[in-house]
């Protein structure tokens, strides 16, 4: 049983059932994403841990005790919101002093703790403000203070970064990340962003419709989908049916879907060994580019493949060009389900 | 760029004339012994050294502040508790508690005064007491204007979400209500406070249904002066809306005591 144990939890908002029998564990000091769609009922999970909803039944437990009806000022958790949830009628140290305040700390460790972390998140000059004079990212990093200068046994990040610009949320996620390993922090992060699971987190679980379809580090979500939602939902995969598979590659697979990741597709590429790779004859019908990137969209026997290949001038293909595809079988993940 | 700042100030000029001619001219008219040519004569001061030294005069302002300041806060501190709880704990309920409280808009102050005199009056207890009565008049008259003020500055705080915030780092749900949502939500209450100052001083039905010569508050007295001497009249008119303006300035300088103190906290 893991730090953290979730044990068949079950959760309805009347007729709507949200989590269907979530089975999880979370180990001590790991950084555990919940992936999914939204309404797929991850911050529903994480609310649960939290205290904020009660169960409709399972159990939760924490450290070995069960937690499942435990106030949730009692449960030792800390939280950051999604809309930071700052108090606005005080000043960001009186914020993050919050928590302390109610473990009725003395106050010069009060103010020993909130300078110290403070200056961890970069705010320390900032101290005297209130959370109207912040910008988004100040105020995300305020919320994040307040959560953890409580020394929680665990912190929850319920889509903490979803309502900061792109640039500011790239250096959020390495700071967050930096700051729980610093801390050993047992952290529970929620999003629907799959680059931010990738780049956060040390296993990740997919969620979908209440259930986890898919667990596992980002490299084994990444590379090894279960499912055609996994596939569909974790990276760029082509989904395609065994029909338009074999339509397109003239070869026939003993699966119901094939997802191929865009990047393993080489375009015009001279191999020796023929045989260990699939083939694909086909003509351009659209190139996007994403800056170091350009995607390809090959149309071969009438069924569309995304190719990722690298940026470079001298070898930019054009619209109509025709080309041969090129995929080594043991990169193509046959799908069953 | 002058040119565009003077049209909305000539227009906010106007208004105040407007607002602003009815108490000048009352403020004239108790101030002279006559006014029937274009210039007032005879300046005097003799109304208001006789109010001031009048008891029963001083008596009914007593009065009336009384009448204001309780069931003003009676009925905050009735809507925070009602809000707090249908907002926590029953959200299903929120719409009809809004019905209940939204009710008193559509009654009109003849009805009620008279309802509550049927229905009391003969009470052997408390409640056939004609303040008392008054009182809990004068709570459902301004319930709606407290309880829609308190509840759209609930609702501009996102008061749930604060809650559990608070929750989270170790708060009860009431202190975080008490400590973390009303501070928030102050200059909701004083404004539709405010607006309930407004709404008691400029009663008189009520009063003079409910409590009649028993107890006569500012606006009796107002009304019994008028029928004998029109400019002593002017000088109770004037000291009403100067009690309603320093009412109003004192709500308005403790809301502002109150954001400095938290301000000196933060810098000690």
């Amino acid at each position: 049983m893991g730090y953290i144990h979730f044990e068949n939890i079950h959760k309805d908002f009347g007729q709507n059932k949200v989590l269907k029998g979530i089975t999880m564990d979370v180990e001590r000091g790991h950084l555990v994403t919940l992936l999914g769609p939204s309404g797929c009922g991850k911050s529903t999970l994480l609310r649960c841990l939290a205290g904020l909803e009660e169960v409709t039944s399972g159990t939760v437990s924490l450290d070995g005790k069960d937690i499942t009806h435990v106030n949730p000022r009692d449960r030792g958790i800390g939280m950051v919101f999604q809309q930071y949830s700052l108090f606005p009628n005080m000043s960001v140290a009186q914020n993050v002093a919050f928590g302390l305040n109610m473990k009725k700390v003395p106050k010069d460790t009060i103010s020993r703790k909130v300078a110290e972390i403070l200056k961890i998140v970069g705010l320390e000059d900032k101290a005297e403000q209130y959370p109207n004079q912040l910008s988004g990212g100040q105020q995300q990093r305020v919320a994040l203070a307040r959560a953890i200068v409580t020394e929680p046994k665990v912190l929850l990040l319920d889509e903490p970064l979803s309502a900061i610009d792109a640039k500011l949320r790239r250096n959020l996620q390495v700071e967050i990340r930096r700051i729980q390993q610093d801390f050993g922090m047992t952290t529970i992060f929620v999003t629907h962003d799959q680059d931010e699971a990738m780049v956060m987190s040390d296993v990740i679980h997919l969620f979908h419709n209440g259930l986890i379809e898919q667990s596992g580090t980002p490299t084994e979500m990444y590379t090894q989908p279960v499912s055609k939602f996994a596939a569909s939902f974790i990276g760029n995969y082509n989904i395609l049916s065994a029909a338009d598979f074999q339509k397109a590659s003239g070869e026939a697979v003993d699966c119901a879907d094939v997802a191929i990741r865009p990047e393993i597709v080489r375009i015009n590429l001279e191999v020796a060994d023929e045989s260990k790779r699939f083939h694909m004859e086909g003509e351009v019908v659209n190139s996007l580019s994403h800056g170091n990137l350009m995607r390809y969209t090959i149309l071969c026997g009438g069924v569309e493949i995304n190719a990722d290949i690298m940026f470079e001038k001298s070898h930019l293909l054009e619209i109509g060009q025709k080309v041969r595809l090129s995929i080594r079988k043991t990169n193509v993940i046959l799908l069953n389900s | 760029m002058k040119e565009k700042r003077a049209a909305p100030l000539a227009v906010m000029l106007l208004v105040m004339i407007y607002l602003l001619i009815p108490l000048a001219v009352s403020i004239v008219y108790s101030l002279f012994r006559k006014w029937t040519g274009v210039l007032p004569e005879g300046f005097r001061l003799d109304n208001y050294i006789a109010l001031f030294t009048d008891g029963e005069f001083l008596a009914s302002v007593g009065r009336s502040i009384a009448m204001c300041i309780v069931p003003i806060a009676a009925t905050i501190v009735i809507v925070l508790l009602a809000l707090f709880v249908t907002t926590i704990y029953f959200p299903k309920l929120e719409k009809y508690v809004q019905i209940i409280c939204m009710i008193p808009y559509t009654i009109q102050g003849v009805i009620l005064s008279v309802s509550i005199l049927s229905l009391y009056v003969g009470s052997p207890t408390f409640l056939s007491n004609r303040l008392l009565m008054l009182m809990g008049a004068y709570c459902v008259v301004i319930l709606p204007y407290i309880y829609q003020g308190i509840r759209n500055g609930m609702r501009a705080v996102h008061m749930p979400t604060l809650i559990e915030a608070a929750e989270m780092l170790g708060a009860s749900k009431l202190y975080a209500f008490f400590r973390v949502v009303v501070p928030n939500i102050l200059s909701a209450i004083i404004i539709s406070s405010l607006l309930a100052v407004g709404i008691i001083f400029g009663d008189y039905v009520l009063i003079r249904n409910l409590a009649g010569t028993s107890a006569p508050n500012m606006q009796i007295y107002l009304y019994q002066t008028m029928k004998h001497d029109s400019t002593m009249a002017s000088a109770v008119f004037v000291i009403i809306m100067l009690t309603t303006f320093i009412i109003t300035l004192l709500v308005l300088l403790l809301q502002n005591k109150d954001t400095k103190r938290r301000q000196q906290q933060v810098k000690e």
